[in-house]
Formats: C-alpha cells, sequence, structure tokens
C-alpha cells in the first residue's frame, strides 16, 4: 500500500495527509471515520510507516526498512495499536493505554497511537485520551477510526483531524481489483456483491466463487434451453456447490445479478452489465421474455431467498424457484 | 427527644463493659477464663502495645498502653490475642439491642458503654432490681460481666459505674455526692482529662469536692463555659438527656431534583449537580460535619434508576468537591440515555471537629488561609486551657 | 561491553557458538526479570540472542524495562564463550529458560540458520526451535563514551531507597509515578512525591564537565526493579547513559534500561518552604520509635494521625482512636528552637521518612501547622524530606 494507492480510493484524506507530511505538519490527533472496508486500517499503517520510515521519498515509505516492517507486523514498539478485543476495549488494553500516554517511546520521542472503532473507548481511556491530545507534544500522534461519529465524545472530535472515507464506487472497486490483475468478469461480480474490498478481494481470490459463478451460468443456459433436465442439474451439480445456507445465499444473489443484468439490457443500460462475458447468453433469453417477465423471474428469486433465511431446507428452496422460473408456476403458489 | 424528661426526677443508668475486648474473647474461648489474657496489636512485633487485658492480668501490673515485652515482665504467663474488630463490633450490636428490650432510651456511647433512661420503663420495680436484672441477662445471653451505675443524671451514672467493677451495680443519689464523690481526686472526675487536671490543680483544685466549693464565677473566666460545666457536674448537676439518636443524629445528606425536561446535555447536567453540591454544602456546614461518601443518583426517562458511589479519604466539606466527584460519577455511569432526575446523598459523615485532612503540596495554600483562625485557636488553648476557643459547633452537642 | 548487533544484522542471519550452561542460565535468569507475557507487542515474548565477536549479549524487555546480560567470552582466565558464527536471533522466552535449565552438559551449543531455526545441542540432546527476526526486536539505546554519567553502586542503591518511596501510585497525574533526575555541574539532584510528601537526595556524580540534563523522569517501578538487579555490595561504579527517551545503568556484565516518563515534572523547589518557625533536633531513632507505637492507634482510614506538639525541652507525641483508647508519648530532644508548636501529620509518612534516614539525629523545621515542614538529617545537607500536615477543624 502506498499513498498513491490510497488516493485512489479516498482522494481528499490522502492529499491531505500526504501535505501535512512532506511539509512536516502532521496535525496532533487525527480522527478517520468511514463505513467498514473503507481502508481506515491500512490508512494508520500507512502514516505509521510514513512517521518512522528513514528513507521516505516525499511521503511514500520505503516499505521494506526496519521500522517499514515492523509497523507490518505489528512489532514496531512505538507504534501503540488498540483494537476492541470483541464489543469494548478490555480494562487492561485501557490501562496499557494510559500507561503508554504518559510514557516516552522507547526508541525514541516518537509515537503513533492507534485507536480503533474509538467509539467503544471507555469513559477513563476517552479521559486520559483528551488529556493526552489537549497538552500536545510535537512528536506524537494519535489516529482514531471510527464507523459511528455520533458515539464519540464531541471534546475529542473537536480536538481532531476529521478525515472522511468514503465508501467505494463499484467501478473503483472493480478497478481495484483488476489492478491486482484479477479477471474483470469477476472483479466485477464481486464488486456487485459487496462494497467492502476486502471482502471482493476474498470473493475474488476464492476458487468456490469463481466455480459458483460458472455454476449459476450453466443453471441460466439449461433453463434458457428450456432443458427438462434442469432439476437433474440442480441435484447433480448445483446443490452440492452451495452446501449450506450462506453459499446458497451468495448462489442466490447471483442468479439474482443475472436477472439484473437482462433488465439492463431491456433498458438498454449497458454499462451495468455485470457478466459483462455472457452477452451472448443474456441477448439470447432477453430476447425470449418481455421486461415483465423479467420483473417476476426477480421477485421469484427474492423470494426464495425469503425462504431461505427463513430456514426452509434448501433443496426444496431450489426445486420451487426453478418451477417458478420455467414459468410453469405462477409466483403465488 | 426527651427533653423535658429532665423536669422530674430521673433514673438514669450507666452500663459500662468490663475490660470488653478481653471479655468477648473470654466468652469466645471460656478457656481462657480466669487466665490473665491481653489483646495487643502487632504480637508479632516486639514493639506492640497493650490495648486492653483481663482483671487477672492487671492484678500483675499489666496496663494500657505497656508494650508487650514489659507485660511479659509483669506477668511471664501472660496469653497475648491480636484485636478482632468485626467479633467486638458484633457483640456490641447484640449488647445494644438486649438493652433496648429494656427501653427504646438508650444512647451508645461507644462500643462498650451506654446509658439507658429507665424512669419510665420501671413500672413500679426498684431501680436496683432491674439493674440487677439487665446486669444478669447480659451475663447470661452474652457472658459478659458488666458494671451499672445508677444516678438521677448521666454525669453522675457515670461516675457511679466507675466505683465497683467487675460486676458493681452502684446508686449514686445526689444527697450522697459530697460523701461519696467530692473526696475523688480531681484526675478521676469524668471529663477532667490529664491537661485540664494539672491546670485545675495549679489553682489549688485537688478534689471534685475543691471544685465544686470553687467559685463558679472565676471557673468561667478562666476556662469559659467548659469551665461552669465541670462545677455543676461536681455539684451533681447534669440534664443532659439520654438521646437515643445521638449516635446517628447525622446518617446522611441529600439533595435531588427533576429536570424541567428530560435532558442529555452535559452543560444542564454540570448545572444541575453543582446547584445540589451547594445545597448539601451549606447543610454540610450548618450541621458542622463532613462526608467521607459521595453518591449520585440517576433516574432515567423510562424511570429506571441508578445509584454509584465514591468514597475518598479526604474529608468532602465543600461544594467544588461535592459537584466535582458527582460529576466524575456522571461521567463515569451515565449511559448516554435522556436523564429525568439527579439526586445526590453524601454519607460517613463524621463530626468536623474530629475529621482530618491530609494537607496536598500543590494546594495547601487554599488551606493555609484558614491558618490564622486556627493561631488564634491554640494560642487560647495554650493560655486559658484546651477547649476554651472552639468552633462553635463543639458545644451543640454539649449544652443543653 | 559492546553491542554489535545492529551492525551485523544487516547481512548475517545464521550464527554459531558454545557457551557454558552455568552462564547462559545465569544470563536467562537475569533477562528473564523483564519479560513479560502480557506484552503487547509480539516479538517482546522472546529474548534475543546475539553473538557478537567479544561475546554473548542476552536482551529481555517488557519495553518499559529492558534487561541485556552480556557473557564475555572469557573472565578471569576462564573460557566461556566460543564463537564460530557471529550473528543474532529470538527465540520464545518461556521455552528458551526452560530448555536450558534442563540441558544435562556443561557446555550448550547453540546455531540459527537463515531461516531462523534454531538447534540447541547439549551433551546428547538437541532441540530445534522456530525463531524470530531478529530485525523485529526493538532498538536499544547505545553507550556513547562521551556522555557517560557515573557513580558507585551502593550509592545508587541508596539514593533510590531515599527517593522512590516517596513517589505517587495513582494515574491521576502520572509524571509523579517517577522520580525527577536532575544533572548539572556534576551533581545529581533526585526528587520524588505523590502530592501529599516529598524526598529530596543529592550526590555528586562524575560527568562530562558541562553536562546538563533536566527533567528526567524514571518510572519509580523501574528503579525498584533497578535496585533489586544491582549487587548489593559491589563497590563497583554504574555508568548512566540518558537518551531522549530511555535511561541506561551499566553495571559490570548487565545493561538496564528504563523507559522515561514523559511530561513536565512540577517545579518542587518553590514548594518548599525556605524559613522556619520551630526547629527542633532529636534522636532519629527515639522519635521514630515512639512515632511507630503512636502510630498503633492511628486508624489508616483517618489518615493515620498522630499529633505532636512541642513542650519544654522535650515532644509529645499522641494519638487516639475511639475503639481503642489513646496514648501519649513524650520524647526528649536535642534542641527545641522558635515558637511552640501543634501539628498533626500522618505517622506513615513520618514513619517512611524516619527509616530512609542513617543519621544518628535528625533537625525537623516547621513554619506553622497547616504547611509542609521538613526533616533532614542532621550532619547530611543532601537528603531532604517534605512532610504536609494533616489538618484538623
Amino acid at each position: 500500500m502506498s499513498w498513491k494507492e490510497l488516493a485512489q480510493t479516498q482522494a481528499t484524506a490522502a492529499r491531505i495527509l500526504t501535505n501535512a507530511l512532506t511539509q512536516g505538519q502532521l496535525a496532533h490527533a487525527y480522527l478517520i471515520e468511514g463505513q467498514k472496508g473503507t481502508g481506515k486500517r491500512k490508512a494508520a499503517k500507512l502514516l505509521s510507516q510514513s512517521f518512522f520510515c528513514q528513507n521516505k521519498e516525499g511521503a511514500e515509505p520505503c516499505g521494506h526498512c526496519r521500522d517499514c516492517r515492523r509497523v507490518n507486523s505489528g512489532n514496531h514498539p512505538d507504534v501503540v495499536w488498540v483494537k476492541p478485543d470483541g464489543q469494548s476495549i478490555k480494562k487492561e488494553q485501557v490501562s496499557n493505554l494510559i500507561k503508554e500516554f504518559s510514557y516516552r517511546g522507547v526508541e525514541s520521542r516518537r509515537k503513533i497511537f492507534i485507536i480503533e472503532q474509538a467509539d467503544h473507548m471507555t469513559i477513563q481511556a476517552a479521559n486520559s485520551l483528551l488529556k493526552f491530545i489537549e497538552e500536545p507534544n510535537g512528536e506524537t500522534i494519535a489516529v482514531l477510526m471510527t464507523e459511528q461519529m455520533q458515539q464519540l465524545l464531541d471534546t475529542i472530535i473537536s480536538r481532531c483531524q476529521i478525515l472522511t472515507f468514503r465508501p467505494l464506487s463499484r467501478q473503483q472497486m472493480e478497478e481495484q481489483l483488476v489492478a491486482k490483475e484479477l479477471p474483470r468478469p469477476l472483479a466485477r461480480l464481486s464488486a456487485a456483491l459487496t462494497n467492502d474490498i476486502e471482502d471482493a478481494l476474498e470473493y475474488c481470490s476464492n476458487e468456490w466463487f469463481a466455480e459458483a459463478r460458472q455454476k449459476v451460468i450453466q443453471f441460466m443456459e439449461e433453463l434458457i434451453n428450456q432443458s427438462q433436465s434442469v432439476l437433474l442439474k440442480i441435484y447433480g451439480s448445483f446443490s452440492p456447490h452451495f452446501d449450506d445456507q450462506s453459499k446458497m445465499d451468495i448462489g442466490l444473489d447471483l442468479i439474482l445479478l443475472w436477472y439484473k443484468d437482462l433488465m439492463s439490457l431491456h433498458l438498454e443500460r449497458m454499462d451495468d452489465i455485470i457478466y459483462i462475458d455472457q452477452l451472448d447468453l443474456l441477448n439470447r433469453q432477453a430476447l425470449k421474455s418481455s421486461l415483465q417477465q423479467v420483473t417476476d423471474d426477480m421477485s421469484s428469486v427474492l423470494s426464495a431467498k425469503k425462504r431461505l433465511s427463513a430456514h426452509v431446507n434448501q433443496q426444496s428452496v431450489m426445486e420451487q424457484l426453478v418451477l417458478m422460473l420455467q414459468g410453469g408456476v405462477s409466483n403465488e403458489l | 427527644m426527651g427533653a423535658d424528661q429532665s423536669q422530674g426526677p430521673r433514673v438514669i443508668f450507666h452500663i459500662d463493659m468490663n475490660s470488653f475486648y478481653a471479655s468477648v474473647e473470654i466468652a469466645k474461648d471460656p478457656g481462657l477464663k480466669g487466665k490473665a489474657l491481653a489483646i495487643a496489636g502487632k504480637v508479632e512485633d516486639r514493639r506492640g502495645i497493650v490495648v486492653t487485658s483481663s482483671y487477672e492480668a492487671r492484678a500483675q501490673g499489666v496496663k494500657t498502653t505497656m508494650p508487650v515485652w514489659e507485660a511479659r515482665r509483669h506477668c511471664p504467663e501472660l496469653i497475648i490475642k491480636t484485636p478482632d474488630f468485626p467479633l467486638y463490633r458484633s457483640t456490641s450490636k447484640q449488647l445494644f439491642e438486649l438493652l433496648r428490650s429494656y427501653t427504646d432510651t438508650v444512647e451508645k456511647v461507644s462500643i462498650d458503654e451506654g446509658y439507658m433512661d429507665v424512669t419510665a420503663a420501671l413500672n413500679g420495680i426498684h431501680p436496683l432490681q432491674l439493674a440487677k436484672n439487665i446486669q444478669r441477662k447480659v451475663l447470661d445471653a452474652l457472658h459478659l460481666p458488666s458494671s451499672i451505675g445508677i444516678a438521677p443524671n448521666k454525669f453522675l451514672a457515670k461516675m457511679a459505674s466507675d466505683m465497683k467493677k467487675p460486676m458493681g451495680i452502684t446508686v449514686l443519689r445526689k444527697r450522697e455526692i459530697a460523701k461519696v464523690l467530692w473526696p475523688l481526686p480531681i484526675g478521676e472526675m469524668y471529663g477532667v482529662g490529664p491537661k485540664t487536671e494539672a491546670k485545675l490543680k495549679h489553682i489549688g483544685v485537688q478534689t471534685i469536692g475543691d471544685l465544686a466549693q470553687n467559685n463558679a464565677a472565676a471557673l468561667v473566666e478562666k476556662f469559659g463555659v467548659y469551665g461552669e460545666r465541670l462545677y455543676k457536674r461536681a455539684n451533681g448537676i447534669d440534664h443532659r438527656p439520654v438521646d437515643p439518636e445521638a449516635e446517628n443524629t447525622y446518617k446522611s445528606i441529600s439533595q435531588s431534583t427533576t429536570l424541567p425536561e428530560d435532558t442529555t446535555s452535559d452543560t444542564v447536567v454540570r448545572k444541575v449537580l453543582s446547584i445540589l453540591a451547594e445545597k448539601i454544602a451549606d447543610k454540610l456546614k450548618q450541621e458542622k460535619v463532613t462526608a467521607y461518601q459521595t453518591s449520585l443518583m440517576i433516574r432515567y426517562n423510562d424511570w429506571q434508576n441508578i445509584t454509584r458511589n465514591q468514597t475518598v479519604k479526604q474529608p468532602i466539606q465543600s461544594k467544588d468537591d461535592i459537584s466535582h466527584i458527582a460529576g466524575h460519577l456522571f461521567d463515569r455511569h451515565w449511559d448516554g440515555r435522556p436523564v429525568r432526575l439527579l439526586g445526590i446523598t453524601v454519607t460517613a459523615l463524621e463530626e468536623l471537629y474530629k475529621a482530618t485532612k491530609q494537607l496536598d503540596l500543590f494546594s495547601y495554600q487554599a488551606d493555609v488561609k484558614k491558618e490564622p483562625l486556627m493561631d488564634l485557636i491554640s494560642e487560647m488553648d495554650h493560655r486559658y486551657g484546651e477547649g476554651t476557643l472552639r468552633s462553635a459547633s463543639l458545644y451543640k452537642k454539649e449544652e443543653p | 561491553m559492546q553491542d554489535t548487533a545492529d551492525q551485523n544484522q544487516e547481512t548475517s542471519l545464521a550464527m554459531k557458538f558454545s557457551i557454558s550452561k552455568d552462564k547462559l542460565v545465569e544470563g536467562v535468569n537475569h533477562v528473564m526479570k523483564a519479560v513479560s507475557s502480557r506484552t503487547t507487542i509480539p516479538i517482546l515474548t522472546g529474548i534475543k540472542i546475539n553473538a557478537g565477536l567479544d561475546g554473548i549479549t542476552l536482551t529481555g524487555s517488557d519495553s518499559d524495562v529492558s534487561i541485556k546480560a552480556y557473557i564475555p567470552l572469557e573472565e578471569d582466565d576462564e573460557e566461556y564463550v566460543s564463537i564460530e558464527k557471529p550473528g543474532s536471533i529470538v527465540l520464545q522466552a518461556r521455552v528458551f529458560s526452560d530448555i536450558v535449565k534442563k540441558l544435562p552438559s556443561d557446555t550448550v551449543n547453540i546455531e540459527a540458520d537463515s531461516r531462523l531455526i534454531t538447534r540447541i545441542t547439549s551433551g546428547s540432546s538437541e532441540f530445534n526451535l522456530n525463531g524470530l527476526d531478529p530485525e523485529e526486536y526493538p532498538r536499544l539505546p547505545q553507550i556513547e563514551e562521551e556522555n557517560i554519567i557515573t557513580i558507585k553502586t551502593d550509592l545508587l542503591k541508596h539514593l533510590i531507597r531515599q527517593t522512590v518511596f516517596a513517589v505517587s501510585t495513582s494515574e491521576t497525574r502520572p509524571v509523579l509515578t517517577g522520580v525527577n533526575w536532575n544533572i548539572q555541574n556534576g551533581k545529581l539532584d533526585c526528587v520524588a512525591t505523590d502530592s501529599h510528601r516529598l524526598a529530596s537526595r543529592s550526590v555528586a556524580v562524575e560527568s562530562a564537565e558541562n553536562a546538563t540534563y533536566r527533567n528526567i523522569v524514571i518510572p519509580g517501578k523501574s528503579l525498584n526493579e533497578l535496585s533489586k538487579i544491582l549487587d548489593d555490595n559491589s563497590g563497583e561504579a554504574v555508568s548512566i547513559v540518558i537518551t531522549e527517551s530511555q535511561i541506561l545503568f551499566k553495571a559490570k556484565n548487565l545493561q538496564f534500561f528504563s523507559r522515561l516518563l514523559d511530561g513536565n515534572y512540577p517545579d518542587t523547589d518553590r514548594l518548599i518552604p525556605n524559613e522556619s518557625k520551630t526547629d527542633i533536633v532529636i534522636s532519629t531513632k527515639g522519635f521514630l520509635q515512639a512515632i511507630d507505637r503512636a502510630s498503633l492507634l492511628a486508624k489508616e482510614e483517618r489518615n493515620n494521625v498522630v499529633k505532636f506538639r512541642t513542650l519544654s525541652g522535650e515532644v509529645e507525641i499522641s494519638s487516639q482512636s475511639p475503639e481503642l483508647g489513646r496514648v501519649f508519648e513524650n520524647v526528649q530532644a536535642e534542641e527545641i528552637k522558635g515558637e511552640e508548636l501543634k501539628i498533626s501529620f500522618s505517622a506513615k509518612y513520618m514513619m517512611d521518612a524516619l527509616s530512609k534516614v542513617d543519621s544518628q539525629d535528625i533537625r525537623i523545621s516547621f513554619t506553622g501547622a497547616m504547611r509542609p515542614f521538613l526533616i533532614r538529617p542532621v550532619g547530611d545537607d543532601g537528603i531532604l524530606m517534605l512532610i504536609l500536615p494533616v489538618r484538623t477543624y
């Protein structure tokens, strides 16, 4: 990770921080607020590296010196990183944090405090943090992260420079994944499923996911061909792949996205197509079904998802869905 | 509170437990009975001192505050036990419950002595018989020996209970004081400490009788209200009622208020706490007491109450102390829901003249501001004897 | 001792040496005192072993305190270490210390390969441990010969004992949990206060001519640990090096590092009274014992109050408890000058202070019942104890 990379997704925050770094004008405390998966933790790590790296170029840390590596491994003694253990920050963590506020660094007077989910801090910890940021010491900085800024004490917020991290757009996420040399069809599909880049990366690099996509395409193909063996295929290869509720749920999402593509075709919104490499198949199906038909099919998938979440047996959820999508049974059934 | 009882003649008992700690130990372990027993701090430490001892030990010259090694020299077979205060306190509680079964007007003076006003409880029984009954009952139920003084007022009852120990019962009538009380050396008079004793002797008062026949006006001039009080007592006059509430006069002081509207505003909460704290501080000042514990009550808009408290080592008296602690409690325990009512209670109260405060290097100057007054007090003590000048509050309890 | 670790680590990871088992165990025991299982920094669960050209250095740390033990190649004509290939490794402290204690032979061979796998052999037993990258271990300050301050071991232990007892144990003002050191003109001044009492000690030290250090606040906890590991009857000198974030104490084959407290230590000089209204000189021991006896009746939850007042030629100490009774004791004073005085103070603070003074007599200087008073040993200007009285109402 570099500031350049961060700038692709969090341009404003990256600009503020790199400027501060190059001009040697870091604030005493930063508050990074934004949803899960927006890169808060990465930014904090990057800032720690830039803060300690002896070989940085401009704002960019070298990434391989002893300091940079220790920031990465969690072994840098002057990076005090507090992660909530479960729901709250534990008493022991709090007392360690309070102690660290009162001590000088191990290797120099430079120290950085990183507090994840700062809104989970106990009042005691918050008060001692407050005392710490009220009496600035030029060589230490604090970085707070939160997903719920409104839960933090106003007195803390008012003393921090706030960096708002925006969720990635689907396109940004897709481009980031492609930049990591992941195949575009997979990148686009996973970006459509989640707005958490970490989750998306996880999908893309998971063989199961690539295969799941393949299974869904085969399934749609069978449906379009009005093959009599759709149900057999379901029993033989589809269901075994989606063998638990959460996997099945992803399977249904993938089917839903397929119907969304059909709708995009009908509405001529070509840029929105997700199964970008299946245009032929999509076109064939679009010709056969009306927009109304597509809408009905989507509701069928949604009601399948609902039944699944109500713990209806996965097999019967699929059976019923197939019958409905084949047009043999009405939705009302 | 019984003040009108002083109108007619009263019958007052003073009950005094004989070597209470040692007796409780013997009651617990009857094997110790008849042996020389001492209760002493730090037995393992050579320098521990004797806190109290059984009559058998006293007979051999063991005295309170004597170092253990010295006590052992007087009494080589001395058995030494470390104090078990929780046991003494629970035994004391049982004792006073027992006394209260005879009359409600029981005033606990300390862990092992108290006054009873039995005037209304006699119902035709002779006071001496009632005293015997009580003494017997205490011995049977708690296995503890006691001495009882019977007299028309607290001072004489107290003097009487001291006259025969252990297991004594002494009646001291007012007409007997010239014969019984007056010949006693002035140092044995209740209320005369070693320093006052020296000062009285200095003006030629050797016995209680000397004091009783002294010039009242001269005594007042020399010792102030205190002198007058001593003079009256030496003459057998003491109007103080037996006050069952004396021990609990100040248990707690509370203030609470329902907010005009539910709030989550820190500023509003601080303001309210500060007002409550001010009212409590005023009350503390008025009652001449100080507190060691502060509790905060928060009532939320769903009527759920939480109460949280904090105990401090240094006495709390000022508005700032109270609102500071209450604010701190609020910060620590408020869960963010709208607040409907706030209340502050201070407990663990202590009379101001008994209170002590460890001064702080960074803030003692604030306390020093009161020093000129302190100087004056010690100056007066020095010149006119201890107790001449004290904060007005100190008279309150003693005055009729 | 020279620590060549940080130069060697860049190029060499493999390492091989053999060492006397007893010396290794001794060294491991020393550094284990600094290792904590509750550390938040993973690498600190390990002991760092560095094989330099001049010997072996072991390091243990909980980040607050770090200890280095040095085992030279030879000492007093006895050979302890033989180095085949200099290098370093970090090994899990708990496991490593358990292993070395139980090895069968007098000699231990340790070698690490470039994958950090470490082989420990002794006699017929062999252990293979997965090591950790020594580059991950914290960098500790190095000794720079020109900035050394020197002090005798026993004097250092003394001044620690005479000051550290007065540090604060409360976190409300963290800087007061440390002892404040100032060095100037070859004089070291140490001050500790918990705001109720203060202890101060000045000693002469050897240092570079204009070495000046201000506001060096050493955690009381660290000083207590240092005092424990310093040899009791060693007449040898300890070298002290102060960096911007740590202080290093170097004894013969041991180095002790402590992080410093941040924040400005309050200016206490200004708070120490320089006039006196009542001065007494009294036997340290006699006074201490009398206070000790009076304290038996002083209640802890009521500030351990004992009362003190001057009489002619003697002082009176008294104390009372509603439950226990009262005690009075008069102690002969060597000298009483100035105004008469009545004052109350904590028996505990007084005993703490008196027990740290070695002189036969002390001088106590009061300026009033509500003001701090000073205790100084007669004949030693280097020590000053201050106690805030207890206010009675």
